[in-house]
């Protein structure tokens, strides 16, 4: 079982979609970096997936908790899921000013 | 005959008053109309027997909200199109709760409003993404070294 998840990871880790905006223009778009994240973080290496893409964590937990919220309704499950969204689009904003101005879109 | 003859007269003219009194139809109309007028009264009593129902789209535009955040990648143009969707539906959805709000229940009006915030904020991202793609492009296009300069460092 385990191995199956594994050489799935692998599997996934070689056959992530090429970003078709860095294919063209040659520099990263606001949203690269996710695959490789996602795929640290089913290898569990949490540093590594915020290192490539810092709001992974948060979108998963962000996805996870409105699937609980559709499901049980929680009281301040709406304004919980705003506020978070909120964070959310703020670390992705800054995270490709980040990128920007450490030179790190051209990789 | 000549009575037959008068009786029938007489007998229309009353046979035609009386369609002319339903005949002065807005009177005859007149209690057909109260049932739209009282059309709301029901949906009151509809959502008074208990049976309020969560807002149509207030899951979908919540759902649709957050994916575009992920969809910005592509251009963008992903994180727009879903983020204006989950804005508009999220938006018609408040206005159906606001003209309605005992029909619908509160929970779905404030996933509803969530759908719509997270879908405003989505499609402002991706626009300034976009504005900030044409931006460079045409920077590249038109300043070449400039733009070297700006991305590659001065290494």
């Amino acid at each position: 079982m385990i191995l199956q998840q594994l050489s799935f990871i692998d599997w996934l880790s070689h056959h992530s979609l090429a970003c078709p905006f860095k294919r063209y223009f040659g520099y990263d778009c606001p949203g690269c970096g996710l695959q490789r994240s996602v795929v640290s973080l089913l290898e569990g290496d949490f540093l590594a997936s915020f290192k490539y893409y810092p709001a992974t964590i948060p979108l998963v937990f962000i996805i996870i908790f409105t699937a609980f919220h559709l499901k049980f309704d929680f009281k301040v499950g709406a304004s919980v899921i705003k506020f978070a969204f909120l964070g959310i689009a703020a670390i992705v904003f800054i995270n490709y000013i980040y990128k920007i101005y450490t030179h790190q879109l051209i990789a | 005959m000549s009575d037959e003859q008068q009786n029938p007269p007489q007998n229309n003219p009353i046979d035609l008053n009386k369609p002319e009194q339903p005949n002065t139809p807005p009177s005859g109309f007149g209690p057909i109309t109260p049932p739209p007028f009282q059309q709301p009264p029901p949906f009151g009593q509809f959502g008074g027997m208990g049976g309020q129902q969560n807002l149509p789209n207030a899951t979908v535009a919540l759902v649709l909200g957050i994916l575009a955040l992920p969809a910005c990648c592509f251009y963008g143009i992903f994180g727009l199109i879903f983020g204006i969707i989950a804005w508009a539906l999220g938006g018609s959805d408040v206005k159906k709760y606001q003209l309605n709000p005992t029909m619908y229940t509160e929970s779905s009006f404030k996933n509803a409003k969530a759908g719509k915030i997270c879908g405003m904020i989505a499609t402002i991202l991706s626009l300034l993404f976009i504005i900030f793609f044409v931006l460079i492009i045409a920077g590249a296009i038109t300043h070449p070294e400039a733009y070297d300069r700006f991305f590659k460092g001065f290494n």
